[in-house]
């Protein structure tokens, strides 16, 4: 955490405890994340099919003669 | 210490004008948004249910034009003279500008404003009005001071857009073999878009609109004014979303102690943007018979498309606060997010934002898809949607993003940070109550834009919960917000009232990969706005081309323009006589 004494928009430079280059740096924690959204996404999407495809009639397209 | 006030005084000067534009008008525009929650729902009725339309087409213009566009003329300012670090080449020009946007602005809202008087004041032989929402389709007809307003603030933009370009062209001159900077990048690339597709909105109000509400023209045709609007009207939500873009990668790394991850992964997206803005309007228009289904499906498979840059700037954005968290001792799969400076409401605002952004990433595939639209056309679910998007991952980044920058233009440390942790903290909840509301109830078939939603002999059934708690959801977020608003504008206020002190460095994000990094191609603005007006040509010009045959282009026959055909008969006479000696 900044320091409360900091200005808001501050960098917490004094915070920085190691210096990690392009090299050392691995976003695993980025893609635990962007996998948990995807997962959601895909849930939300079979919830969608459910609700309102089974849950509805057919929907009639076209003309009725 | 040096702030953007000791570097650009001048600059400094119109920025700060410009954001208490946008504040004022987010001021008048929240205080409509709690009035239309209460009413719709029945809660509290203060307006009557025709002037509820009236206060609807002054929030939509007032927020999503005013305050969003005010704000980012301001940032893309800051932007500009930042990076290039350089000054704008002559600041009456850009007081120039900025009047003109006030200008048509005022004159807009003035017509809003004068549909609430029973007796409104009459004005070149027509009443005052224009509760035509914030679409203006046709047959809705507003006041000419409407239309006029609308298209003299757009070519502020365009003038302020020149501004800027003029600045980057004499920045250029002097260092030819530097890369362009990235928020110079961002802001460029914007306004490329923005001028083509605001075209579209423009021919729609000055070739169209105005004659028509003038009686120069006796009518329209309402689906080529209507695609001319979306021709814009998709475009322009990218164009409050990229200001929000370019903080998040600007600010959001340095903010979280990292850098960010990709300058190249974020010129690719903002060329992405510049390509794939314009030609997806037509999926606002699924709906609308007259446009074959063809060429509807060819907007949404560009629609799709446009998923890919959102979904970079989720990776890169999210990668750059994971650098500054790990530098600052963070580790592990998810621990690391205890290390982000969540006290600071500049960074927790706009992180907040993003998170209720990837929600609206949901529900934008649902509109996006032609299928699945039809079921949530024109509901509730829709307004849902847009208040994630341009209401919070927009609105919340530039409010949480004005803590930063009322510092940096007046050098006035922020009054209270509490203040304004708590604020943000109450958009968010305020949001996922109203916004999760309004998507549910667009599930059940509730319309929008109609201050009774309610029908006699028919109910909404929900498989879950009622219409009663829906409504009850959305009158909390509603009023959540409006507390929310009011901390804002207080917090504002008060530290534009306060005393010189210490403020952050003006500066923004390093970078982990460097401009070094990307394609020299991805800089060449010329090659992109060609292939963007490719796109545009042909997502466009079939769907315009029968659009007229069919309709006309003043409504079926020529009949709509019988007043202009008797002068064009007169200059015909002439030639001929002139030819025929």
């Amino acid at each position: 955490m900044s320091q409360p004494t900091d200005p808001p928009g501050t960098p917490p430079d004094s915070a920085i405890e190691r210096e990690l280059t392009h090299d050392e740096f691995d976003p695993i924690g980025t893609a635990v994340l962007i996998t948990l959204y995807f997962l959601i996404l895909v849930g939300m999407w079979l919830f969608t099919y459910f609700v309102e495809f089974l849950g509805n009639g057919p929907t009639v397209v076209g003309v009725i003669g | 210490m040096t702030s953007y006030i000791d570097q650009f005084p001048e600059e400094a000067r119109l920025v700060k004008a410009a954001m208490v534009s946008a504040f004022l008008a987010l001021a008048v525009g929240a205080t409509f948004g709690l009035l239309q929650v209460l009413h719709r729902t029945g809660m509290v009725r203060v307006l009557s249910s025709a002037d509820y339309y009236t206060a609807l087409t002054a929030h939509g213009v007032l927020l999503a034009l005013t305050f969003t566009i005010f704000f980012l003329v301001a940032l893309f300012t800051w932007g500009i003279t930042t990076s290039l670090d350089r000054n704008l080449p002559s600041m009456r020009f850009a007081w120039g500008w900025y009047g003109t946007m006030v200008v048509g602005a005022l004159m807009a809202v003035v017509a809003i404003f004068a549909g609430f008087l029973t007796e409104p004041p009459t004005l070149l032989g027509e009443e005052l009005s224009a509760s035509v929402l914030f679409t203006f389709y046709a047959p809705l007809q507003a006041h000419p001071l409407f239309y006029l307003g609308l298209a003299i603030f757009v070519i502020g933009t365009w003038i302020a857009g020149y501004d800027w370009f003029r600045t980057y062209w004499a920045w250029k001159r002097d260092n030819p073999d530097e890369r362009t900077p990235l928020p110079a990048f961002m802001a460029l690339t914007t306004m490329l878009f923005w001028w083509l597709s605001s075209a579209g909105v423009a021919i729609a109000i000055v070739v169209f609109l105005l004659p028509w509400s003038l009686g120069i023209v006796d009518s329209v045709n309402p689906l080529l004014t209507r695609t001319l609007f979306w021709f814009f009207g998709h475009a322009v939500v990218y164009f409050w979303l990229m200001p929000a873009y370019m903080l998040w990668y600007i600010l959001l790394p340095k903010l979280s102690g990292g850098k960010l991850f990709s300058d190249p992964l974020a010129r690719v997206v903002f060329v992405l943007f510049l390509l794939l803005s314009t030609p997806t309007g037509i999926h606002h228009q699924y709906m609308d018979p007259g446009i074959a289904e063809g060429f509807k499906f060819i907007v949404m498979v560009n629609t799709m498309f446009l998923l890919l840059p959102s979904l970079l700037t989720a990776f890169t954005v999210v990668a750059s606060m994971e650098h500054g968290a790990r530098q600052r001792g963070g580790t592990g799969k998810l621990r690391w997010l205890g290390k982000l400076p969540w006290r600071d409401p500049v960074f927790t605002g706009m992180a907040l934002s993003g998170l209720l952004f990837a929600a609206a990433g949901f529900s934008g595939m649902i509109n996006a898809g032609m299928n699945i639209n039809y079921l949530v056309h024109n509901t509730f679910w829709i307004v849902g949607h847009f208040h994630l998007t341009v209401g919070t991952a927009v609105a919340l980044t530039f409010m949480a993003g004005s803590y930063w920058f009322i510092p940096q233009v007046t050098g006035k440390p922020l009054w209270n940070r509490t203040a304004g942790l708590v604020q943000v903290l109450l958009w968010f909840l305020g949001m996922v109550f109203m916004s999760n509301a309004m998507h549910r109830a667009g599930l059940l078939g509730v319309p929008r834009r109609t201050a009774e939603p309610q029908y006699e002999n028919f109910a909404f059934e929900g498989a879950i919960g009622s219409v009663g708690e829906l409504d009850a959801q959305v009158v909390l977020g509603g009023t959540l917000l409006a507390i929310s608003t009011i901390i804002f504008l207080v917090t504002i206020v008060m530290t534009m009232l306060g005393d010189r002190g210490e403020v952050p460095d003006n500066s923004y994000a390093g970078t982990l990969s460097g401009p070094e990094h990307s394609p020299a191609i991805l800089d060449n603005l010329k090659l992109w706005t060609a292939i963007a007006l490719v796109l545009i040509v042909l997502a466009y010009s079939l769907p315009l081309a029968a659009i007229v045959q069919r309709g006309g282009l003043f409504g079926p026959g020529i009949d709509g323009i019988t007043r202009v055909l008797p002068p064009i008969d007169t200059i015909g006479g002439l030639v001929e006589w002139v030819v025929g000696r």
